[in-house]
């Protein structure tokens, strides 16, 4: 009896701390729905006296956020299926030798995964003006976030490799199965989960990517949603009821996928960071 | 022609396709960039030199405008108070949850994972929802430390430079927490619980239990969380962006942010990449540190 108290005690003491650790959250849908002069009541509500559910319309229409969204996701798509060409094969390799070279190679990874990107833009960008890539911004930005991002997914994605047990590997080739095709047929399938987690974390990563996007996509009209929410924010604004929609049509999408998949991305981080 | 399509199927050829072209693509866009940084830190670099290699050389000129600029020290030092600050904060509140959640009750796991939606929120919304609970006259934190009596005035946490970097390193300091705790927390989950058991049977209190046995046990994970949080603290420019821009008068001014505001804002790369390799020399050494407390955590 009295060890069911206990179990009850903390559980909500980690309700509470949970509710206070995610307030920010809270307060950005509950702003989002209050009315412009209420938002600068004294004391705040906790929650909206009269909700203005047609916000989001209206924000979505004011600040032409379909084409934002739009442009986020292409970015975010391109950079997480280069990512997952480039990175599986190479994340395999690196999980299934141990030599001199790999641990070069493997060194040279997590060294490439430090680097800020606020401090490679200077330069990428000149780099890629002088290239003429800087016409074809997306590109670019799906460049730079993809050599920012591949090393993160290496290593994540190595970590599901080191689970797949040889001999599996080694019963197929003894079966008649080529390296390409044991690797095809019998190493991927087992590694999927893994790979599809760690390519969900770099899209997310991109879709919220701000520093590429901002330097290299002067055209509005190919600007991700991040650099909007900037244009958005102006130093004196005093609209907060309809940033707080536009950073929730933003981050809903991917606040419902994070919670859907919980249990594996917090699983996955964990296997990989550390290691 | 046969034997080189026979190996690319199925022999070394496969591996070393396979880890030859994501590396080379690596390098070409983070190895050759860093080296044409440094290039570009002996360069004078401006709009009109942009398009070609042929620019003149100008020796440690850069180096020393950058040292000898007056914003520089206040710069660097608000660097190093985000920096401690922000890792210190994070360690500690990540440290205590973790703590907490290895207590056994039901869904604590789940509860646990909750926080890591911080973690995946595009650091640009994190920033407009804190600009918006740290604003001067109608933020929620204004209210709540006056009502608890802690402020008497409303702090204009913004604009005001005594607390434009803590606006930031506040921001920062809830994005990270959650990385730590649980970072921090599969650490505690690796200690032996026979540990404890054999420690309690000879009397030891939890205060002591801690002290000598989770910190020690705790060294290479704490290592680890502590180096990778000065990388990521390195890493934070979307806050940056967000909440204050690096002002007023650059009071809240960190070297990655500065960095960017030199090429992109001033147009002097020559400037941003000069003030780059001093900085990407910092999370290199950072980083060593990072990668050997890991190589010590998983060969033993």
């Amino acid at each position: 009896m009295n060890q069911i108290w206990t179990q009850r005690l903390l559980l909500l003491v980690a309700l509470l701390l949970a509710a206070l650790y995610l307030f920010p959250l809270y307060w950005m849908y509950v702003t989002s729905l209050k009315t412009g002069s209420e938002i600068f009541a004294t004391p705040p509500g906790l929650t909206p006296a009269n909700p203005q559910w047609g916000v989001f319309g209206y924000v979505w229409e004011l600040r032409g956020m379909g084409r934002f969204l739009w442009n986020s996701v292409v970015i975010a798509f391109g950079t997480m299926m280069l990512t997952a060409i480039l990175g599986t094969g190479c994340a395999y390799v690196l999980a299934r030798y141990r030599n001199f070279w790999i641990d070069v190679a493997l060194f040279l990874v997590l060294m490439l995964q430090v680097l800020p990107a606020s401090l490679m833009i200077t330069p990428i960008f000149v780099g890629f003006a002088q290239l003429g890539l800087l016409n074809y911004p997306q590109l670019a930005v799906v460049l730079a976030i993809t050599a920012k991002a591949m090393p993160f997914f290496v290593v994540l994605v190595r970590a599901s490799f080191m689970s797949v047990p040889t001999e599996l590997e080694e019963a197929a080739l003894v079966d008649g199965n080529s390296r390409a095709g044991a690797f095809w047929s019998i190493v991927l399938p087992l590694a999927r989960n893994g790979i599809l987690v760690s390519a969900i974390l770099i899209f997310m990563q991109a879709f919220g990517e701000f520093v590429y996007s901002k330097s290299m996509i002067p055209a509005v009209e190919l600007q991700p949603a991040s650099v909007g929410l900037n244009a958005f924010m102006g130093p004196n604004t005093t609209e907060w009821n309809n940033i707080m929609a536009y950073a929730t049509i933003y981050v809903t999408p991917i606040l419902a996928a994070f919670v859907i998949l919980q249990r594996r991305i917090v699983s996955g981080l964990t296997s990989g960071a550390l290691k | 022609m046969n034997r080189l399509l026979s190996s690319l199927r199925d022999g070394k050829g496969f591996d070393i396709v396979l880890v030859t072209v994501p590396l080379l693509f690596l390098i070409a866009l983070s190895g050759l960039p860093l080296i044409y940084n440094v290039v570009m830190s002996f360069q004078e670099v401006d709009m009109f030199s942009l398009g070609t290699f042929a620019r003149p050389w100008v020796g440690f000129k850069n180096y020393i405008a950058v040292f000898s600029a007056p914003e520089t020290w206040p710069i660097m030092r608000n660097t190093a108070v985000f920096v401690v600050c922000s890792i210190a904060g994070q360690f500690l509140l990540g440290f205590g949850l973790a703590l907490f959640f290895t207590q056994k009750f039901p869904g604590a796991s789940y509860i646990r994972g909750l926080f890591l939606a911080s973690w995946v929120m595009p650091g640009l919304v994190v920033g407009a929802i804190w600009n918006w609970i740290l604003a001067g006259d109608f933020g929620v934190l204004n209210y709540v430390l006056k009502s608890i009596g802690i402020i008497s005035e409303n702090i204009f946490w913004r604009s005001d430079t005594n607390w434009s970097l803590w606006a930031v390193i506040i921001a920062n300091i809830w994005l990270g927490t959650a990385f730590n705790m649980i970072l921090l927390a599969v650490g505690l989950a690796g200690i032996p619980r026979d540990l404890y058991e054999a420690a309690e049977l000879d009397g030891a209190n939890g205060w002591q239990r801690f002290w000598t046995i989770t910190l020690p046990m705790m060294r290479a994970t704490i290592g680890a969380v502590i180096s990778l949080g000065l990388i990521f603290t390195l890493q934070q420019f979307d806050l940056f962006a967000a909440i204050t821009s690096g002002g007023p008068a650059n009071s809240s001014n960190v070297a990655q942010y500065w960095a960017w505001e030199q090429s992109f804002r001033q147009y002097d790369f020559a400037k941003g990449s000069t003030i780059s390799v001093v900085m990407i020399a910092v999370v290199m050494i950072a980083s060593v540190i990072y990668v050997r407390s890991t190589r010590h955590e998983v060969r033993g």
